[in-house]
């Protein structure tokens, strides 16, 4: 596996939504990264849907068929439905296998009626649970996430992503204990461990068919650091250490691109612009039109990369403007209008500085991920590319690094216990040392003891 | 100067963000010294010591004070009521003022707990306490984090809470109400195909003549008109919110209606979810 040890990108101002250094081609005739903006819509199926297979294949049905008859509705160019699985879902990969092909058939019923560009992504669910013998190895649930994989890929998904679960059990600790050396132990290390394991057999499915292996997202890690953090007044994680397991995360997420996954990277890795700076391939991201699944306080700021804007998820039901499908295809649907728009008329990077202005010293998680930021962390990562552990702590540092900067420029103010966590946090990270056996070691003595669902043989360690 | 640099130039920040929290947090003073922290804190030693070494959330050094003080001869009991939980219940206040954050209270949570099975394994049985509660996250859903909060929130609050894990088949739950009894049971799920267990857990309960008298449903995807459309069941909003519920069930003897009902005020705060 070739490692990143250069930015594709050799200038962060040629980042900018639509375009990608490696664009993505799937079939119906959608490109991503290609010099247009894709919008994206992903709806959860409903509760009681999971009684039953006729059950689930009816919602996913629907679920298509809505945002289907909206696309073409309000005329949108191109459209990529993405269908996030339930457990259920993995569990059974028949299941799995019905719900792709039915959407895939009303996909391309509607690209040979109108001609409109559209995608299917299908992401398992990571249904792995690492205490339970055999652990994220070998087990009944893992080889059920790799059926389903294959089921997806067989019956018409044109890409597969998946949001692994790997190293969570200490993260988990850490975030929530302010332990910045457990979150770089459990995203760095066993998070970039476990994503090689689970991504080397994506992509050699999908070598097999027609479908394209997407991307991961540190859904499990960062974004637990993230939504723990919550809002400007919330008191569970200061937001700087959301931030600096952000910049890990990326460390952590370009493991898929290095085993192969092309892109477009999955929706809710705000991660991806630092992966996209590194590597060159296309991203979906999320921000103010994803409040239907979350807050975030960057809901501009994400955009200004994008080549993919997602609504995250929804619940599958009715609004006033219609069922979800529909009214969060549009929301995304004209924000992606709106920017391809700015690029037909030449006005792309002012529009991409104003959605970074916009949210940029909101918050420092925001901060880290404006595009000149994240291209600096890319830097940081690839100057210890070939080692994942060091690359994440270097991003963690740099990170770092960048919120003190905007501090001390008196654009950005922290609160005490922010200001608090990140001395601490970048003290225990400039201590720590530069042998990632040593720290491995280390963490495996610390953390075995600490956190009774760590199993480091699912680690291979 | 590149163009984001130019635009931003002519940008006042504050026009279109204001970091809020910066402006109101108040100086900076020693835990031990809030006012409503002293009315809590012992004051006689080896306590006291005791108490601050949680709520520093010093894990050795607060082993190291219970040994102490059990080798100079002090009641196991007594240093859980009057040394761990004292120091815990100040840790408490802390969070709800805004003075502490989860850290603190996981650290502080962790410290007491340690000191309280030192205690528990000289007193050869468990502790006394308010009372069992019974924790689970719905089968086929890996997401503890929310669970793993409600067990520390409870236990921080002299709860014995029993923590079934992640991914819990609905015959362990019921298993588990038979043997324990508990007077509150929590059971949280991120995904909403995985929150249709709870009606289940309810279900298969009745079946068998059990009862809780409170089931707090939470989580990612879970919504209030959903826990509230099977009995038995409350809708909980916040990690920290459990004991407080387990609190009106234990002293006022609330039911999962009155629960409900009362929900705000049971748990002392606006929730916008129950306005």
């Amino acid at each position: 596996m070739k490692r990143f040890t250069r930015m594709i990108y050799k200038n962060p101002e040629e980042l900018i939504f639509g375009h990608a250094k490696f664009p993505v081609s799937e079939r119906w005739n959608i490109q991503f990264g290609a010099g247009y903006v894709v919008p994206e819509v992903k709806v959860a199926p409903q509760e009681g849907s999971e009684a039953s297979k006729e059950k689930m294949v009816a919602e996913c049905r629907n679920i298509a068929q809505s945002a289907c008859k909206r696309a073409v509705s309000i005329g949108l160019p191109s459209f990529m439905l993405e269908q996030e699985h339930v457990f259920q879902q993995t569990n059974n990969p028949e299941w799995a296998a019905e719900c792709t092909q039915i959407q895939a058939e009303i996909l391309e019923r509607y690209y040979d009626e109108y001609g409109i560009s559209v995608a299917l992504r299908q992401t398992p669910a990571d249904i792995r649970v690492e205490e339970r013998a055999p652990g994220l190895r070998g087990s009944d649930y893992d080889n059920k996430i790799e059926e389903t994989m294959e089921a997806c890929a067989a019956n018409g998904a044109s890409d597969l992503c998946i949001e692994t679960m790997g190293g969570k059990s200490a993260s988990d600790y850490g975030i929530s204990r302010g332990d910045i050396k457990a979150v770089l132990f459990g995203i760095g290390v066993l998070g970039s461990i476990d994503m090689e394991y689970m991504w080397k057999r994506i992509v050699n499915i999908c070598r097999r068919y027609d479908c394209r292996p997407g991307g991961d997202t540190d859904c499990a890690q960062a974004n637990t650091a993230m939504f723990m953090a919550g809002g400007l007044l919330d008191k569970d994680i200061a937001h700087t250490t959301a931030a600096l397991a952000r910049a890990m995360a990326a460390a952590r997420s370009l493991v898929a691109v290095e085993c192969g996954a092309i892109g477009p990277l999955k929706d809710c890795g705000y991660e991806n612009p630092i992966v996209k700076a590194i590597s060159g391939v296309p991203i979906a991201t999320e921000g103010k039109n994803a409040v239907c699944a979350h807050s975030d306080l960057m809901g501009n700021l994400t955009a200004a990369m994008t080549d993919v804007w997602s609504n995250e998820s929804v619940y599958h039901r009715q609004e006033m403007g219609g069922t979800t499908p529909e009214v969060w295809l549009q929301a995304t649907g004209y924000e992606a209008a709106l920017m391809n728009t700015a690029i037909q008329t030449g006005t792309g990077e002012t529009l991409r500085d104003i959605y970074t202005l916009t949210d940029k010293y909101r918050d420092p998680q925001g901060l880290i991920l404006a595009y000149d930021n994240a291209y600096r962390i890319g830097e940081a990562i690839v100057n210890y590319g070939n080692d994942p552990y060091l690359r994440a702590r270097a991003a963690a540092l740099e990170a770092g690094k960048i919120i003190n900067e905007a501090v001390d420029a008196g654009k950005l103010y922290l609160t005490r216990f922010e200001r608090d966590s990140l001395d601490n946090a970048l003290k225990i990270l400039e201590e720590l040392p530069m042998d990632s056996d040593q720290f491995t070691d280390e963490c495996l003595r610390t953390y075995t003891r600490k956190v009774p669902e760590f199993d480091p043989k699912s680690y291979e360690l | 100067m590149t163009h984001i640099e130019e635009l931003e130039s002519k940008l006042d920040q504050n026009f279109v963000a204001i970091r809020y929290n910066v402006e109101i947090e108040g100086p900076a003073i020693r835990p031990e010294n809030d006012l409503d922290v002293r009315n809590i804190l012992p004051t006689e030693e080896p306590y006291k010591s005791i108490a601050l070494a949680v709520l520093y959330g010093d894990m050795d050094a607060s082993l190291s004070n219970v040994n102490d003080g059990l080798e100079a001869g002090l009641s196991p009991v007594d240093i859980i009521n009057n040394g761990l939980m004292k120091g815990m219940d100040a840790v408490s206040l802390l969070y709800t003022k805004g003075f502490y954050f989860l850290p603190d209270l996981m650290l502080s949570g962790d410290s007491m707990m340690e000191g309280v099975r030192v205690c528990e394994k000289i007193l050869g049985h468990k502790s006394e306490t308010k009372g069992t509660t019974v924790s689970f996250v719905a089968e086929g859903d890996p997401h503890d984090i929310g669970k793993n909060l409600v067990v520390m929130f409870l236990r921080a609050n002299g709860y014995d809470a029993i923590d079934l894990g992640r991914d819990v088949p609905t015959t362990e739950v019921i298993d588990a109400v038979e043997k324990y009894k508990p007077l509150f049971m929590t059971g949280t799920a991120l995904m909403t195909t995985t929150m249709t267990v709870f009606p289940k857990v309810v279900e298969e309960l009745q079946k068998k003549g059990l009862e809780v008298p409170a089931f707090g449903c939470g989580g990612g995807s879970v919504r209030k008109d959903f826990v509230e459309s099977f009995p038995m069941s409350v809708y909980g909003v916040e990690a920290y919110h459990a004991p407080k519920l387990a609190d009106s069930i234990l002293k006022d003897k609330k039911t999962w209606k009155e629960l409900r009902k009362e929900y705000s005020e049971i748990v002392g705060e606006f929730v916008s979810e129950y306005a």
